[in-house]
């Protein structure tokens, strides 16, 4: 591995953090949402599974990737379950005015989203390329 | 209480047997018989009312959106049948109880729960209005069937018949469904009561030739009847309890009770009645001549039993008063008759371990009182007085001499009877007291509950036949109206005068006699023409068991073989032909317009890139080298999103290129090292073609999907409302987390479990053990 590719994936990696996060908040109103955004940090992720290994990504990851996956699966549902109390409604989404900023449930919502696109490649990244280290 | 409630009480039963039967032990037959002798008594409150000529619905909602509710009907027929059900049930139950006594206490749970459950089915099939009711339950007694036949599942022979029996029914129930979805579809109504209101308009439907083939299929699927009636007697693997309910006194009467309901409706139809005279009386016949050379006890009575459904399908083919209470008399005086021979038998086999007629004899000195059951059944059989078999054959042949029917039906009639007589005569006489075969020693003698059923059932059939009028009133008379369609008045009599129909009853039991003189050499000739059986048994249902499964693996073969390659190309394929079928079959003409002014020159040079990039893709032999190929084409695409003005997609579309090309690398290199991950030449060109047809077929339906003018209507109201109602400016991102949510969480959920599998299955060879070197 390049040292060049190893140093600056780092950089990289932070870099596709942010991007992806960027994404995922402004999703409701410019291009972006939580699919896209998930899919830039699993590739940050999976850069770093490139430029060093796979342990070094999990480490970075923090959580496991499937544990993720559920995480965001049970997010997205949650967010519905305010609509079902109020509206009687499921995924009817609540909101909440700060300044000029709308935060609601479906922000939650996309969250999810993130998460599950997120667990869902790594998990299949991480396992394939662990079998190729080895 | 309500008459429905007995098909919750019978299901409760169900629930509870198994549990009960741990705690009571050996009284669990007395004790669970209370169950459906409580349902019957609840289904005797209403024979005064239903014999006033009323009929009770009453009806729930069920699924409103698609018209079905848990409508149920009782009317005389319906109850005549419940009773039966129930009655018979009862005595079932008991003797079930007794049956099992050696067994394990949790065989009898077991059994009992699938009795009182099968009871549940047969209950609400007979009692349902709504014909997606009665169909539920309809299959709930093929299911049940099919786990009785099976009960005894470490024995070959009776799993085949229970798949057998499976098929045979469950195939016929859903030929049966065909035919309910049609009659729901000419009337815009599933119930039954609305369908014999509205008949006239059903047979005036040009769907009615195809209505009324269907429900015969299904009726005579479950009813045994030619050409389906090989499955009955193979059904006899079943315990002899479950024979003696389920193939003889009820389930395979529900055909008979379904005919015999769609016989007011249909009766206006030409053929109708024609078919199920010619289809009965050739089941008759073969049942007549199967039974003649059957040697198994229960074997004999199944083969009687297909005989008797066959004269049932053949009353229900006949018009008039006389024939609706033939065909409910004769539901009767069979259902008792033969319920008793079924314990009688069983109680005979299972006493001494030996099934074979020809190996029985003598039997009465140990099992004193079933023999005495035994003979007063078969009397009822043979249609003597004054039992009430007698009875209903001269109601039998009245119905048949009252029709404009020539002799053939009548010489069948006659013949077949006599063939009951004879059957009657060998299965009462020859094991219990015929010198030949004598058996020594028996495992064990009559008990209280081996003998309450027979008994019971076997008195039943000469007190009724000694007053008639009784239950000829209460139960005959109101379920024949209601078979009729109008009130009949029935005098049901044991002694009708020197009627023609007299003089063939002695004819019947002349003949009948002289079979049971000689049945040794009738049996022996007929056991000798092993041509003429193979033409009549199941000879035809396994050849195509065999096409079917011989199909079904030639296909795996093909499609299956294990090559992760050939199994995507067949998916393209598959997709480029149904692609291709629907734009050349679809409505709307193939049209590709060239709008003016696409080709601006900084597409045409993406395209020039996404060109070379896919025939790069196709030449290339290392798998690796397409794969980058691939890459090249993909990334193109995202800019011609971007340059058409869809930045979401393009957004996307590099984010899965890139990723995509990540996971198939890894995929690549975890291949076993096959010939340097390279493609031979003929590989190349069918993936060549693939591809091209693919894109070709995709090219064209997208062209032509552009030439359609779009409905704009649902994308401007997204647009005006997304940022009003949903505060998103992102019109795509708020149908994804807003408008459409459940859709997303629906796919996401999809995604994780898929993913999860795929990993769980990536796992497989890191856990397995290693072997240090």
């Amino acid at each position: 591995m390049s040292i060049i590719f190893s140093t600056m994936s780092r950089l990289f990696f932070v870099l596709m953090l942010v991007v992806s996060l960027y994404m995922l908040f402004r999703g409701h109103n410019e291009p972006g949402g939580g699919f896209v955004g998930g899919l830039i940090a699993a590739l940050g992720f999976a850069l770093l599974a490139l430029a060093h290994d796979v342990a070094t990504a999990r480490r970075a990851l923090m959580v496991h990737p499937v544990a993720l996956m559920g995480a965001g699966l049970l997010l997205a549902f949650l967010s519905g379950l305010p609509g079902l109390l109020s509206d009687r409604s499921f995924l009817t989404h609540w909101w909440a005015e700060i300044g000029s900023l709308h935060l609601g449930t479906a922000t939650t919502f996309d969250i999810g989203v993130y998460f599950v696109v997120i667990g869902g490649v790594l998990c299949l990244i991480f396992r394939l390329y662990e079998e190729v280290d080895q | 209480m309500s008459f429905e409630w007995s098909i919750l009480m019978a299901l409760a039963g169900a629930a509870i047997a198994r549990p009960a039967a741990t705690y009571l032990g050996s009284r669990t037959g007395w004790v669970m018989a209370l169950v459906p002798f409580v349902i019957f008594l609840t289904l005797f409150q209403h024979v005064g009312t239903i014999a006033g000529g009323e009929t009770l619905i009453v009806q729930s909602s069920w699924v409103p959106s698609l018209g079905i509710d848990l409508a149920f009907r009782l009317d005389g027929f319906s109850l005549l049948f419940a009773l039966l059900i129930t009655g018979i049930g009862t005595l079932v139950t008991l003797y079930a109880g007794a049956y099992f006594a050696d067994k394990p206490h949790r065989e009898i749970g077991r059994f009992l729960g699938l009795i009182l459950l099968f009871m549940a089915a047969m209950l609400g099939t007979v009692l349902a209005d709504n014909l997606i009711v009665m169909f539920v339950f309809w299959e709930l007694t093929s299911l049940t069937s099919f786990m009785l036949i099976g009960f005894d599942a470490h024995k070959a022979e009776a799993r085949k018949a229970a798949i057998q029996s499976l098929l045979v029914t469950g195939g016929g129930g859903l030929v049966l469904f065909a035919g309910i979805l049609l009659i729901g579809m000419e009337l815009g109504t599933f119930s039954f009561t609305e369908v014999l209101a509205r008949s006239g308009e059903l047979v005036a439907s040009p769907w009615i030739g195809t209505i009324v083939v269907l429900v015969m299929v299904g009726a005579f699927t479950k009813s045994a009847q030619f050409p389906f009636h090989f499955w009955l007697p193979n059904a006899m693997a079943a315990p002899t309890p479950a024979s003696a309910y389920l193939h003889s006194a009820t389930m395979v009467k529900l055909g008979v009770f379904l005919l015999a309901r769609f016989d007011a409706v249909f009766a206006d139809v030409p053929a109708f009645g024609t078919t199920l005279v010619v289809i009965g009386s050739i089941t008759m016949m073969i049942a007549a001549l199967q039974a003649l050379r059957a040697e198994g006890f229960k074997a004999v009575l199944a083969q009687s039993t297909v005989a008797s459904l066959g004269i049932l399908v053949m009353l229900i083919g006949l018009a008039g008063e006389v024939a609706a209470v033939a065909t409910v008399g004769f539901i009767l005086s069979h259902a008792f008759y033969k319920a008793a021979l079924f314990f009688c038998a069983g109680t005979a086999i299972h006493a001494t371990g030996e099934a074979s007629l020809r190996r029985l004899g003598g039997l009465a000195r140990f099992l004193p009182v079933t023999a005495v059951a035994a003979i007063l059944a078969s009397l009822s059989m043979a249609g003597l007085p004054p039992f009430v078999g007698f009875i209903s054959k001269e109601y039998l042949f009245e119905a048949q001499l009252t029709n404009d029917w020539n002799i053939i039906p009548i010489a069948v009639a006659v013949i077949v009877n006599a063939v009951m007589v004879g059957v009657a005569g060998v299965v009462s006489i020859r094991p219990f007291y015929f010198k030949a075969h004598r058996v020594t020693a028996v495992k064990h003698g009559e008990t209280p509950g081996l003998l309450a059923g027979p008994l019971l059932l076997a008195s039943a059939g000469i007190l009724i036949g000694l007053f008639p009028n009784a239950i000829g009133q209460a139960l005959i008379g109101p379920a024949a109206s209601a078979l009729h369609g109008s009130p009949i008045d029935v005098s049901f009599q044991l002694w009708h005068g020197l009627t023609p129909m007299l003089f063939l009853s002695f004819l019947v039991v002349a003949i009948g006699a002289a079979i049971v003189v000689y049945w040794d050499a009738i049996h022996a000739y007929l056991r000798d023409q092993h041509g003429l059986y193979r033409l009549l048994g199941d000879r035809g249902y396994q050849r195509v068991l065999d096409a079917v499964l011989g199909a079904a693996r030639g296909s795996t073969r093909i499609l299956q073989n294990g090559d992760q390659r050939r199994y995507t190309s067949v998916v393209i394929a598959t997709v480029v032909i149904g692609l291709a079928i629907a734009l050349v079959a679809g409505p709307a003409p193939i049209s590709i317009a060239f709008p003016e002014g696409v080709l601006r020159l900084p597409l045409v040079l993406v395209l020039v890139l996404t060109a070379a990039g896919a025939i790069a893709t196709v030449r290339a032999r290392s798998l690796i080298a397409g794969l980058v190929c691939v890459g090249i084409v993909g990334f193109a695409l995202a800019v011609i999103f971007m340059l058409n003005g869809a930045p979401d997609l393009a957004l996307t579309q590099i984010a899965v290129e890139t990723l995509l090309v990540i996971l198939l690398t890894a995929v690549l290199l975890r291949l076993p090292a096959r010939q340097k991950h390279s493609r031979t030449s003929s590989e190349r060109r069918r993936d060549a073609m693939l591809a091209t047809g693919f894109g070709g077929v995709i090219f064209i339906a997208v062209a032509s999907m552009s030439a359609i003018p779009i409905d704009l209507r649902l994308s401007d109201y997204f647009g005006e409302t997304s940022y009003l109602e949903a505060y998103g400016r992102n019109v795509v991102n708020v149908i994804l987390v807003d408008y459409r949510a459940i859709d997303t969480l629906g796919e996401i959920a999809v995604v994780a479990f898929a993913t999860i599998a795929a990993w769980a299955l990536l796992r497989g060879p890191a856990a397995k053990p290693r072997i240090k070197e």
